[in-house]
Order: structure tokens, then sequence, then C-alpha cells
């Protein structure tokens, strides 16, 4: 609706320039741009009227709806009278159809009501603005007006709206990750959550001072970095490394050309393939394993099994920073070591990787960051039971298992249990970052040093 | 003349102990060839042995009757275009979003931001974005578009909205390498007839970086398609016995289904995932193709 308007705006300011032409140099501006001109300001002010209508609507409906005589009916708890008043709404907006409760059916008339005005009064709001810019943008419709350089301070300004998204994105998250893990920590202590050793949330306990004792989140901690920065960085980082070496330093180009697609595929694969993959054929290979060499464990589920897979995943994006990280190493200091009689092995391990090093080191900490924040392997196949223990054949859980688990329950959103949910994202979200920070200042401080 | 007769027995360079010395580090040349070869073929027969599996068990599973139903509490009746369609929904919201907020991004850093801090933090925001952990917007997904903006929950279009977040990113990064592989000459020519800077850059630098941004579009777009943590927290883990009609209608998503279908305990289900496992793969497969066909086939060399 408001598009066709602004496509209206633009045919009438378009054609309206075009009258006025009466030949070279009459205009200051081309027909187009008066059109952009007159449709900017027909758009703008219309969307954002229409967004922050719909921004504060909700709330005015609810209120009117509570103020209504057909509410006097309704229960004086919140809980139960929110939930009625959802309802109805609801079933206002379906034609009165969902009305489950008594109550609500009583309300629907009036909800009915409530709602078509509200709705009438949005849509004037909108057609007045986008009137009243309408009219604005067509009285700037002159020959001697600069309608392109307008529209292009427009267009600026839009492309900066876009860009500042993503510091909108970031303080969201924050912002809301602060918000929800301050609540949680209004009933237990940081000091419980990081180093309590005992985690067993249960969304329906009664809230007393003492649920802290059940929502100790080290176990997950050690959990995450057993799996993610031990396991999985054992696979990763050997089969990572020697496959970068060997892809630049001794295969031909056309093996190169066609297995580093290939190897980049494995990191292509959806999570959610490698979590089924990892608890139905590596898991259950895995436990007969342990059971051959003694440590029997009864279900399927294990540290090991997440891990491996994680480590597998994780193979190309180790390979490709440590591919990077080689081959920024200056091309005289393999001649040099070369010229000086040494094999290509021993150029690698003696000049190559000392020298390459950091950049290595770096690939790997972005490679942990990645594998601690990893979900789906480990929410299938790692195990909900929180223990400290160094046994790999044992399940155990992780940051993002419990996060996963606690929000698709049917847990309360204001009980501590699921509020633990952002508290642990929190976590998870300063350590990432912390990772990403560092590997980056080294990488770009060990590209210094060799530009 | 004196011939400088030196000894055999002091020339090292062909006394036994240098030809078996000699013969160890050429050995240990070859084992370090062989073991990096070997981390390769590790890797690529993990790749191979997984496509085997998912192709044995599922291969079997794909037919029409699978292709155009939705779930179901029965393995044999349950199909997949309930998910596949929240899955386009999903993705359609997604594109709508990222991609024209990526390109207009991508566009501002790279020909107009002044430097200033506001655009220092715009850049460091990007760089972390694109390595946040996905469950975190999941996170974002929840408190704000359904706590705060009270979007339905479980829709294709908060899962949008959350995978936009988490794709555009991509597409800033992608799009800037393409706008900065323009030589600036065409800039210049442009400039130097009497066109604006935005002129300059929408009808001359844009056109030609937009085969660049595309393939990075894509394989931002496959990322999001594969992607299932965030749409778990939103609470897309949803039973959806018919596909869904809108944006706002409950959806579930191609990955969750295999999700879903991986948790029943009914042994008839391992065949439906393995077979909806294999059209997820073939549809990501496609898109890459897609995207690399796409950098071959218009890639200017300048």
């Amino acid at each position: 609706m408001i598009l066709a308007l602004g496509g209206v705006s633009w045919w009438t300011a378009r054609s309206r320039a075009q009258a006025l032409y009466t030949g070279r140099g009459s205009l200051k501006a081309m027909p187009n741009y008066h059109g952009w001109h007159m449709a900017l300001w027909v758009l703008v002010p219309a969307l954002l009227g229409w967004a922050v209508w719909n921004g504060v609507a909700p709330g005015l409906v609810r209120s009117a709806l509570l103020a209504d005589p057909a509410a006097s009916i309704l229960p004086a708890m919140d809980m139960e009278r929110d939930a009625i008043v959802n309802e109805a709404l609801a079933a206002a907006r379906n034609g009165g159809f969902g009305a489950f409760r008594p109550e609500t059916a009583q309300l629907v008339p009036a909800a009915t009501s409530i709602l078509s005005r509200f709705d009438l009064i949005g849509a004037a709001l909108v057609a007045v603005l986008a009137f009243a810019g309408g009219a604005f943008g067509f009285t700037r419709v002159r020959a001697d007006f600069p309608a392109r350089t307008r529209v292009e301070r427009g267009v600026l300004g839009l492309l900066l709206a876009a860009s500042s998204v993503a510091i909108l994105t970031t303080v969201g998250i924050i912002g809301s990750l602060i918000f929800e893990a301050g609540r949680f920590f209004t009933f237990v202590s940081p000091i419980d959550f990081l180093f309590g050793t005992n985690w067993n949330p249960d969304p329906f306990a009664p809230i007393t001072p003492e649920i802290g004792e059940k929502l100790g989140a080290l176990p997950l901690f050690w959990g995450t970095l057993f799996i993610g920065a031990v396991i999985a960085m054992i696979v990763a980082v050997p089969l990572g490394l020697m496959s970068a070496i060997f892809l630049t330093q001794y295969a031909s180009p056309r093996f190169r050309r066609w297995a580093k697609p290939i190897l980049e595929i494995l990191a292509g694969v959806p999570t959610v393939v490698y979590g089924y993959f990892a608890a139905l054929t590596v898991a259950p290979l895995i436990r007969d394993f342990g059971t051959v060499i003694g440590i029997g464990n009864p279900t399927t589920e294990s540290a090991l099994a997440a891990g491996l897979v994680m480590g597998v995943m994780i193979v190309p994006f180790v390979s490709s920073m440590a591919d990077d990280a080689i081959t920024a190493v200056p091309q005289s200091m393999r001649d040099g070591s070369l010229a000086m009689g040494a094999t290509t092995s021993e150029t690698i391990k003696k000049v190559l990787i000392p020298a390459a090093l950091p950049g290595i080191v770096a690939g790997v900490m972005l490679a942990i960051s990645r594998a601690i924040g990893e979900t789906m392997i480990v929410f299938m196949a790692a195990g909900a039971a929180a223990r400290l223990s160094a046994n790999p054949f044992e399940s155990m859980t992780t940051v993002t298992y419990q996060i996963a688990r606690l929000l698709t329950g049917d847990g309360d959103f204001s009980h501590p249990s699921t509020l633990s949910a952002f508290a642990l994202g929190l976590v998870l979200f300063v350590v990432t970052l912390m990772l990403n920070i560092v590997a980056l200042r080294v990488v770009k401080k060990y590209r210094e040093a060799y530009d | 003349m004196t011939e400088p007769a030196l000894p055999p027995q002091v020339s090292t360079w062909n006394s036994p102990e240098m030809a078996k010395r000699l013969q160890g580090r050429y050995a240990a040349e070859r084992r370090f060839k062989a073991i990096g070869a070997g981390a390769v073929a590790l890797s690529l027969s993990f790749l191979a042995f997984l496509l085997f599996i998912m192709l044995r068990d599922g291969l079997g599973g794909i037919d029409w009757a699978f292709l155009t139903g939705s779930d179901s509490t029965d393995a044999d009746t349950a199909g997949i275009w309930g998910a596949f369609k929240g899955s386009l929904l999903t993705m359609g919201v997604t594109l709508a979003l990222s991609f024209p907020l990526g390109v207009l991004a991508a566009v501002y850093l790279e020909q107009f931001a002044p430097r200033n801090r506001w655009v220092d933090w715009i850049e460091v925001s990007i760089n972390n974005l694109a390595a946040v952990p996905s469950i975190i917007f999941g996170l974002l997904g929840l408190a704000v578009f359904i706590q705060v903006m009270g979007l339905p929950r479980s829709s294709a279009l908060v899962g949008g909205m959350t995978l936009a977040l988490m794709t555009m990113p991509v597409i800033v990064i992608a799009g800037r390498n393409a706008i900065k592989a323009v030589p600036p000459s065409i800039k210049d020519a442009a400039l130097a007839v009497g066109a604006s800077p935005v002129q300059a850059v929408f009808h001359h630098v844009l056109p030609l970086a937009l085969p660049g941004i595309l393939t990075g579009t894509i394989i931002g777009m496959a990322r999001a398609l594969g992607e299932t943590a965030p749409l778990l927290i939103i609470g897309m883990r949803v039973f959806a016995a018919a596909p869904p009609e809108g944006v706002t209608d409950t959806a579930t998503v191609l990955p969750m289904q295999i999700f879903l279908w991986s948790d029943e305990i009914d042994q008839a289900f391992v065949q439906n995932t393995s077979a909806a496992i294999i059209v997820l793969l073939a549809f990501l497969l496609a898109m890459n193709g897609l995207a690399i066909y796409l950098r071959n086939r218009f890639e200017t060399r300048w």
C-alpha cells in the first residue's frame, strides 16, 4: 500500500518536472530525481510512522481492552488475566475462532471493536503522514530545485543506517544477554554460578535462596573445554596442519586444485548432519571400542564421539588458517634453507613452522572459539550428564547443550533455571570474543612483522 | 707438480656413515610426506564415509510421497515438503533483509565512509559478529524479537530475521572485497565526465562488483540454510503436520526436521532422516556449485 503510494508520487513528480522542461538547462535536476525526491518524502515519514505505531499499538490496545466495561469480569490475578486477554485478542483477529475459555468468549466482541478501531487509527496516521510528506515534496518540484543533491543526501543517510544495523545487533546481543543474566544474578550469586560444581536445573522447583546450589556451572565449563578445546583439537590440529603442509608444499597444483574444495565441503556440511552421524554411527563404534579395552559405559553418548566428529568438522578451518600462515612466510627464508642442503621436510620443520607459529596458534585459537560455540553435535551426541571427569568415554555436557535444553523445555521464562541459559550465553559470548580479539591481534602483528 | 692427494677416507661425502645418514634423512622426508598425504586422505575418507552411510540408509527413502508429504507420526507417510517450504519462507525473509542491508553497508564502508569513531565501531562490530557462535543469535532473537517485539514464536518471520542478522556480516565482508576489486579508474572516469559520487558508485562500480557480491550472498545463504541451533532457541522445534501458509505461521525447517526425526525411537525414521539429509546436502551442493559457477563465469581480471 505504502509502496504503491510511493510509486504514484514518483510518477506524479516526474511528469510535473517533465512539464517544466523547456529546453537544455531549464531544469536543475533530471525529472527522475524529482520523482525520487517526492517518493522519499512520501515513504520515509509513512514507514517511520508505521513502525512506531506497530511498536506502541499492542500496549494501547491492551490498556483500552482492560478499561472496557466488558473487562470487569476478569480475575485480578496478573498472569491469569494476561492469558485471557491474549486469547481474546488472538480470537478477535481470527474472526471469533479460538476462544476456549468462557471469559474469553465474553471479551471477544469488545476486543474486536477495539482492534478495528486501533487498526483504523493506525491506517489514518500513516495516510496523514504520507500525504503531508507528499505535499511538502510536491511543492519542491520547481525548475531551480536541486533534487539530485537532496536525493543523494538521503541515499547516504540510508547507507549509514544500513551499516549501523551491525552496531545495533551487537548492542542488542550484549544488552539482552546482560539484562537477562542480570535477572538471573538477582536469584543466584555469580560466585555460586561460576564455581559451583553441582548442575541440576529444575524449571519447576520452588524459588528459594538455596536454588543457587543446583546451578553451579563449573562442570559445564569443564565439559565444554574438554570436548571443544581438548578432544576436538587433538583431532583437528594434526590433521589440519599436516593437510595444509601437504597441500602447500608437496601436492601438485592439479591435485591441490581438486583436493582443497573437496576438503572445504567438510566445513560446509550442516552441523545437524554431523550430530546425527556422531550419534548414530560414531558413538556406537566408540562404545564398543570402550568395552573392548575395558572402559564399559552403558550409554552410547560420550564426549569422545562428539569431540572426534567436531574435530573433523574443524579440519578445513585449521587447514586454511595454517595455509595462510605458511604462505605468508617469505619465500627467501625457504629458499635459503633449501640452498643450504636441507630437505623439504627439514625446511618445513625447522624454518617454516617456527616462522609461521604465531599465525598457526592464532588459527587454533579461532578454531577453539568455533568449537566451544558449536551446538548441534554436542546436543545430539554428548549427553546431558554434568560431571567433572577426564574419562572421554563418559557422557558429558556443554554450555551450548544446556542453553539449548533449558530454552526448549516448558519452563517459565522468569524462573532462574531458564534464565541461567542467558548467563551461560553471556559467558560463552565473552570467552569467544576474547579468543577472537586476541587471535586477530596476533595475526595482524605477525603480518606486519614480515611485510 | 704435486697432486693434492687427499686420502679417500678423509672425504666425508661418500663414506658409508654419510651415505647412511643421507638415507636416513631421505627416509624421514618420505615419512613426512606420507604423513601429510595420510592426513588429507583421512579427512577426505571421513567425508566419503559420511556420505556413504547417508546414501546407504537414505537413498531408498526418497520417492514422490516423501518429497511432497508433511511431517507425520508414521514414518511411512512422513515427508519433507512442510519443512522444505518452511526453509524456503525462512530463507526468503533472510534474503530480503540481509541482502539489501549487507550490500548498502558494504558500499558505504568501502566508498563513502569517513574515518571517524562511529565507522570504526561499525567495522569492529561486523568483524566480531562474523565470529559470534550461532546459538547467541538465537538468544538475541528470543529476547528481542519474541519477548520485546512480541512477534509470533516458531514462525518463519522470526527465524528469517534471526538468520538475517547472522548472514549480514558475511555479505558485508564479501561485498567489500568485491567492491575493492573494482579498479578505481572506473569510478574516476565516471567522476571525470560529471557523474556525482553516488551516481558513479551505483551506476558503474556496483554493477561490476555484483557477481562477487552474489557469490558471497549465496555462500552466506547456504550457511543459513544448514543452521539449526538459533532456530532451536526461538522455538522452531515443532511438529508441523501441514506446510506453513505464510511467514507468521508456525513452521519448521529442513535441518530442524532432521533433528526431530533423529530423536524418534522408531527405527523406520532412520531412513527418513538420512533421506532428508541427502536432500539438504544436495541443495547445499547445488548452491555452492552455483556460487563457483558465477565466480568463474563473471570474474573479470582487471
